[in-house]
C-alpha cells in the first residue's frame, strides 16, 4: 500500500495577513532544534503503522518549511526512512517562500533529496504583495525560481493568488504572464478567502478591507481560467493547473480518497477511514512527544454517508471527476443508485456533467463548486 | 335549581378592553376558582390565545353566586371569540343567552367590532349592560363613552357599571346588575329535548365533547338523541357543567348550560348552532340561525420537506377534530409537490391553524398566499368554483368572473377620514355611508371585495389611522368583477403557486411589484435567474437575479478534509428552507411574498 507524508513546519519569518495555518513568526530560533527531535519521536511512535507501507510522496508544508536549514530536512526523510521504505521515484515538495532560499540552500535541499518545490509567490505586484504582510518581492521571487531551476529543480510551482487588496485584474493577468516566463511546471491559483482569525478577518469585521469588486475578481478567475490552459497548464484540479506529467501527486492523495500520514504539529491524517489530528499547539505538541505520546487531539471515524460524499467532493474537485467504477469498489454500492437525484439536479443546473464512465464538473460546476459539493452530503 | 335563578350572560368586547381580564375577577369574587387555582386569563386557555390576548374557541363557566338578595344564582358566563372571523360563533353563543355584558374601555371608547357584535345581541333581544372599564386609567373619559354609547346604539347608560377589572372595582355591582337585569330563562322540563350547540371539544377519551344551552327539555345520560341538522343520532353518557373544569351532573334542565357526551367520533356531526332533540322526537322545528359555516379563505398549505406530507395531514386531521371550520383536501403543485388546499374562516383563523401546525407538530411549512373563492361563469354555461387561482380556466373559456364583497365598517377618528377614503378608494371600495358617533369619531361604511381585505386592507387600514382605525365586514355577496390571473415564471418556466388572481387595472402595478419583491427574496444562484410576471401570454415584468459569486473552497488545508465537510455541511444547513422550483430554489417566503408588498 502507498503512503503519502504530510511533514507540518509550522514556523515563518512573518505571518501573512490572510493567514490561518498553524504557524508562528517569532519561535524560529527557539524551537527549530527540539521541534525536529519532537519530529522524529512521532516518526518512531507511528513506526508500527509505517512499516506496513511504501512512501510515493512526501510534503513538507507549513509555515514556511524552508525557515529551517536543508540538513534538518534531510535528518527527517532519514528518520522516515528507518521505518518505512522509501520508493524510488517518490516526490518530495517543499513549500518555500522567495525569500528564505538562497542558491546555495536550494542545491542543499535538492541533494538531501527534495526534487518539487513549492513557491508562494502570490503575486508580482509589489503592493499587492505587501498589502498581504509577505515579505520578498516580485523580483525576489522571479530570482528564486531562476535559482532553483539552477540548483537542479525540473519541477517548480508556484502559488498565486487572486481577489487580494490592491490587486487589479489587470495587475493579475500581468503577473500570469511573467509566472509563465519562468521555468515553472505547475501552478495553483487561489481566491482569497477571508478567515476570521486572521489580521484580514479583524480589518474585514472593522470595515478596513478594501478587495476588489466581485466583477473583478470575478475577471481575475475567468483570465486564470482561460490563458493557463491556452499555455499548455491543464487545469487538472479546481485550483491547480500542470503541464502534462506535472500534476502534484502528493495533492492527488487528498481528492483520490487515498490515505495519508500528517506528522507535526496541526497536520491531520486519514487512513482506515479515520480522520485524525494533531493538536495544534507547538507547546503541547513538544509535551506530548517528549511524553512519547502520539500528539493526535481529534480523530473520527468517518461515517459511510460521509465516506460517500468526501469521496464524490475530492474527486470531482479534478479534471477527470468521479469514475463509477472507483467509488463502487471503494463503497460496494452503485453511484447512480445512490446519487441519482443529485446528479440529476446538478446536470440540470448545468454544473455537472455525466457519462457511461463517471461524472465531473462543467466550467460552471467548478466556479461554484461549494454548491455541487453540499448537495453530495447526506441528510 | 329553580330556573328563575339562573342567568345566562355573555361579554361583549373589542379586543385589548379587558374581557378576559373581567372574566377572571368574576371567577374569583364568586370563589368559582380559590385564588390559588387561578392563572392569569383562565378561559383563554390555549397558549396562543393568551399570547395574542384572543379568545379563538368560546369557553363557558358556571359561577354561583350569593346575591345581596340572599339567593343563591347559577350564572352561567358564555365566553364568546373576539374576531371577525368567527362571527357566526359569536352569534350562536349569544342565542345561548339573555344577556351580554357590553365592556368598553373608558378611554378608547366603542370600537368597529364591538359594535357589531352588540347589534348581533340586539338582534338576539338579549338585555344589554354597559359596563365602562379601565375607570382607574387617567385618561379615562366615562362619561364621553356613555354618551357614545347612547347616541350610536341607543341604550340607556344610567346604569351603566363604572368599572375596574384590573383592581376590581365595579365587579360586584355587575354580577347584582346581571342578577337583577338579565331575565330568567323560560323552558318546559316537560317539552320535548331542544338544546342549542354552541360549541365543542374533542376529548381522546370520551368523544366530542358538546356544549350546550338547553331551551326546553332534558339531557340526561342515557337518553337517546339526534343532531337535527345532521341527522345522527347517539346516546348521552355523561352531561355536565363547567366549574370550569368539566364536573358531571345527573342532568341539564331548561336553562341550563353544560356538556354532554355521547360516544361522537366526529366534531363534524355536532355543528355549531344545530338543535340537539331526543332521539325519537316530534320536534319538527329547529332553533333559528343555523347554517352550515363556510371557509372565506383558502391557501395551500405545503410540508418543506415531502417527507412531512403524512404528518402534515395526520396534523391536519387532528386539529379538525377540534375545528369543524376547518376544511381542506389534498392538492398538487407543479412547483411545491404534495400538500393541501385548506380553507379558513379568515385570515386570523388562517394564521392561527398555521402556526398551531408549526407549533403543535413541529412542520415546516410552506403557505402560498391566501385568496377568496371566485365564481367563474364559463363560455358553455358551467360554473365553476376556484379556490386556487391556478385552477382558472384560460380566458377564452371564460365569460365573466364573480368575486366576494363585504360590507365593512370602519370607526375611526375624524382626522383620518381622508386617508380612509382614499385607501377604501384604491381598494376598489364602494361608498356607502358615514356617520358622526361623537364630534371625533366617525364610522364608515363601504362594500369592499374581500380578495382586498385579505390583500392588505386592514394593515394599510392600521397604518394610515396610526392604529386608530377599527374595522369589522360581513359578507354581502358576489359581484361581476374584471379579474384576470397574474403568472409569475421563474427561468422561463410559470410557478403555478406563485399565480395570483387580480383585478385588471391592478395588474400591472401588482406584476411589477411582485417581480422586484421576488428578487429580492430569490437568492443568487448559480446561473441568472428571469423574473417574469405575465397575464397570458404577455409578459408585464422582468427581473433579473445575476448568477452568484464564485463559491468553491480552493485550499485543503494540509489534507484537513474534516473542517471542509463541516464547511460544507453549514453551507447545505442554510439551504434546507428553499424549495426547488424547477431549476431554481425558491426560499419559502417567496410564497407569501404577494401578501406583504409594501
Amino acid at each position: 500500500m502507498k503512503l503519502g507524508v504530510y511533514i507540518h513546519i509550522p514556523f515563518c519569518r512573518r505571518k501573512c495577513l490572510y493567514c490561518d495555518f498553524s504557524s508562528s513568526a517569532d519561535e524560529i530560533e527557539r524551537y527549530q532544534e527540539s521541534y525536529i527531535t519532537a519530529l522524529s519521536r512521532e516518526i518512531t511512535g507511528r513506526g508500527g503503522v509505517l512499516s506496513g507501507y511504501t512512501v510515493d510522496s512526501v510534503y513538507f508544508g507549513g509555515g514556511t518549511p524552508t525557515v529551517l536549514q536543508a540538513e534538518a530536512l534531510g535528518k527527517i526523510l532519514a528518520r522516515l526512512s528507518d521505518y518505512t521504505s522509501i520508493e524510488a521515484d517518490v516526490e518530495i515538495t517543499v513549500e518555500a517562500n522567495p525569500d528564505t532560499v538562497d542558491g546555495e540552500k536550494l542545491s542543499a535541499l535538492r541533494m538531501s533529496g527534495v526534487n518539487r518545490i513549492s513557491f508562494g509567490v502570490q503575486s508580482f505586484t509589489d503592493e499587492v504583495l505587501k498589502a498581504a504582510g509577505r515579505i520578498h518581492s516580485a523580483e525576489g521571487a522571479k530570482s528564486a525560481v531562476w535559482q532553483a531551476n539552477a540548483s537542479g529543480f525540473d519541477n517548480v510551482s508556484l502559488d498565486l493568488m487572486y481577489g487580494l487588496p490592491k490587486q487589479s485584474a489587470a495587475s493579475f493577468r500581468s503577473g500570469l504572464n511573467e509566472a509563465l516566463k519562468l521555468p515553472v511546471r505547475h501552478l495553483s491559483v487561489y481566491g482569497l478567502k477571508v478567515e476570521d482569525n486572521t489580521p484580514f478577518g479583524k480589518m474585514a469585521a472593522e470595515g478596513r478591507l478594501v478587495l476588489p469588486e466581485e466583477e473583478e475578481e470575478d475577471a481575475m478567475y475567468q483570465d486564470a481560467v482561460r490563458i493557463l490552459p491556452q499555455r499548455g497548464f491543464e487545469r487538472y484540479e479546481i485550483s491547480n493547473y500542470a503541464l502534462p506529467g506535472y500534476e502534484s501527486r502528493h495533492n492527488l492523495k487528498y481528492w483520490r480518497y487515498q490515505p495519508y500520514l500528517g506528522l507535526g504539529v496541526a497536520a491531520h491524517s486519514f487512513m482506515h477511514n479515520r480522520r485524525a489530528a494533531n493538536t495544534r499547539s507547538l507547546a503541547q505538541y513538544l509535551k506530548l512527544t517528549e511524553q512519547e505520546v502520539l500528539p493526535v487531539v481529534e480523530e473520527e471515524r468517518v461515517s459511510e454517508g460521509q465516506a460517500m460524499a468526501e469521496f464524490a467532493f475530492l474527486a470531482l474537485r479534478t479534471k477527470a471527476g468521479l469514475r463509477y467504477q472507483d467509488f463502487n469498489h471503494c463503497f460496494g454500492t452503485d453511484f447512480l443508485s445512490h446519487y441519482g437525484p443529485v446528479v440529476e439536479t446538478m446536470t440540470a443546473k448545468g454544473a455537472v456533467i455525466a457519462d457511461t464512465k463517471g461524472i465531473r464538473l462543467t466550467d460552471r460546476g467548478m466556479k461554484y463548486g461549494n454548491v455541487v459539493f453540499a448537495a453530495f452530503l447526506p441528510e | 335549581m329553580n330556573t328563575a335563578n339562573i342567568r345566562n350572560f355573555s361579554i361583549i368586547a373589542h379586543i385589548d378592553h379587558g374581557k378576559s381580564t373581567l372574566a377572571d375577577r368574576l371567577l374569583e369574587y364568586t370563589g368559582t376558582l380559590s385564588s390559588r387555582e387561578m392563572e392569569d386569563q383562565v378561559l383563554d386557555q390555549m397558549e396562543l390565545e393568551r399570547e395574542r390576548g384572543i379568545t379563538i374557541k368560546a369557553q363557558s363557566v358556571r359561577l354561583d353566586y350569593k346575591a345581596k338578595d340572599g339567593q343563591m344564582y347559577m350564572l352561567n358566563l358564555i365566553d364568546t371569540p373576539g374576531h371577525v372571523d368567527f362571527t357566526y360563533e359569536v352569534s350562536r353563543s349569544l342565542a345561548a343567552c339573555e344577556g351580554a355584558l357590553l365592556v368598553v374601555d373608558a378611554a378608547q371608547g366603542i370600537e368597529a367590532q364591538t359594535l357589531a357584535n352588540v347589534y348581533l345581541a340586539l338582534e338576539h333581544d338579549l338585555e344589554i349592560i354597559p359596563v365602562i372599564n379601565k375607570i382607574d386609567l387617567p385618561s379615562a373619559d366615562p362619561e364621553r363613552v356613555k354618551q357614545e354609547i347612547e347616541d350610536v346604539i341607543g341604550l340607556d347608560t344610567s346604569d351603566a357599571v363604572l368599572a375596574s377589572a384590573k383592581t376590581g372595582i365595579g365587579v360586584e355591582e355587575i354580577l347584582e346588575a346581571i342578577v337583577r337585569k338579565v331575565p330568567a330563562p323560560k323552558g318546559d322540563a316537560n317539552a320535548p329535548l331542544r338544546a342549542l350547540i354552541f360549541d365543542s371539544h374533542f376529548d381522546p377519551y370520551k368523544g366530542v365533547i358538546v356544549y350546550v344551552r338547553v331551551m326546553d327539555g332534558v339531557i340526561k345520560p342515557g337518553m337517546k338523541i339526534k343532531m337535527m341538522a345532521t341527522d345522527k343520532r347517539f346516546e348521552v353518557n355523561e352531561a355536565g357543567v363547567f366549574r370550569p373544569y368539566l364536573a358531571t351532573v345527573d342532568e341539564l334542565r331548561p336553562g341550563q348550560v353544560g356538556f354532554f357526551a355521547a360516544s361522537i367520533k366526529n366534531v363534524k356531526d355536532t355543528r355549531v348552532g344545530d338543535t340537539v332533540t331526543d332521539g325519537e322526537s316530534s320536534v319538527t322545528e329547529p332553533l333559528p340561525g343555523y347554517r352550515k359555516v363556510t371557509p372565506m379563505v383558502y391557501c395551500g398549505l405545503y410540508p418543506v420537506e415531502s417527507s412531512e406530507y403524512d404528518t402534515l395531514r395526520d396534523a391536519l386531521e387532528k386539529l379538525q377534530l377540534n375545528d369543524a371550520s376547518l376544511v381542506f383536501e389534498p392538492e398538487t403543485s407543479v412547483a411545491l409537490g404534495f400538500g393541501f388546499r385548506c380553507g379558513f374562516l379568515g385570515l386570523l383563523h388562517m394564521d392561527v391553524i398555521q402556526e398551531r401546525l408549526e407549533r403543535e407538530y413541529n412542520l415546516a411549512l410552506i403557505t402560498t398566499a391566501p385568496n377568496v373563492i371566485y365564481m367563474v361563469h364559463k363560455t358553455d354555461g358551467e360554473v365553476l368554483r376556484i379556490d386556487n387561482p391556478s385552477h382558472l380556466p384560460t380566458p377564452q373559456e371564460i365569460e365573466h368572473i364573480e368575486e366576494p364583497y363585504v360590507k365593512a365598517t370602519i370607526i375611526v377618528p375624524n382626522e383620518f377620514v381622508g386617508s380612509v377614503m382614499e385607501l377604501s378608494q384604491e381598494k376598489r371600495g364602494e361608498y356607502q355611508d358615514m356617520k358622526y358617533l361623537d364630534t371625533t369619531r366617525v364610522m364608515l361604511t363601504y362594500h369592499l371585495p374581500l380578495s382586498e381585505i385579505i390583500y392588505d386592507y386592514f394593515d394599510r387600514l392600521k397604518s394610515s389611522t396610526r392604529g386608530y382605525a377599527s374595522l369589522d365586514y360581513e359578507l354581502i355577496g358576489y359581484k361581476t368583477s374584471q379579474l384576470v390571473k397574474l403568472d409569475i415564471l421563474l427561468n422561463g418556466a410559470p410557478v403555478d403557486a406563485l399565480s395570483v388572481i387580480v383585478h385588471q387595472d391592478r395588474a400591472q402595478y401588482r406584476g411589477r411589484l411582485l417581480a422586484e419583491k421576488l428578487r429580492g427574496i430569490i437568492p443568487r444562484q448559480m446561473f441568472e435567474i428571469p423574473i417574469q410576471a405575465a397575464i397570458g401570454n404577455k409578459v408585464i415584468a422582468r427581473e433579473t437575479v445575476r448568477a452568484m459569486r464564485k463559491d468553491v473552497l480552493a485550499k485543503c488545508y494540509g489534507g484537513d478534509i474534516t473542517r471542509k465537510r463541516k464547511l460544507l455541511e453549514k453551507q447545505k444547513e442554510g439551504k434546507k428552507r428553499m424549495k426547488q422550483v424547477g431549476n431554481v430554489e425558491v426560499p419559502q417566503e417567496a410564497f407569501m411574498a404577494i401578501l406583504k408588498m409594501d
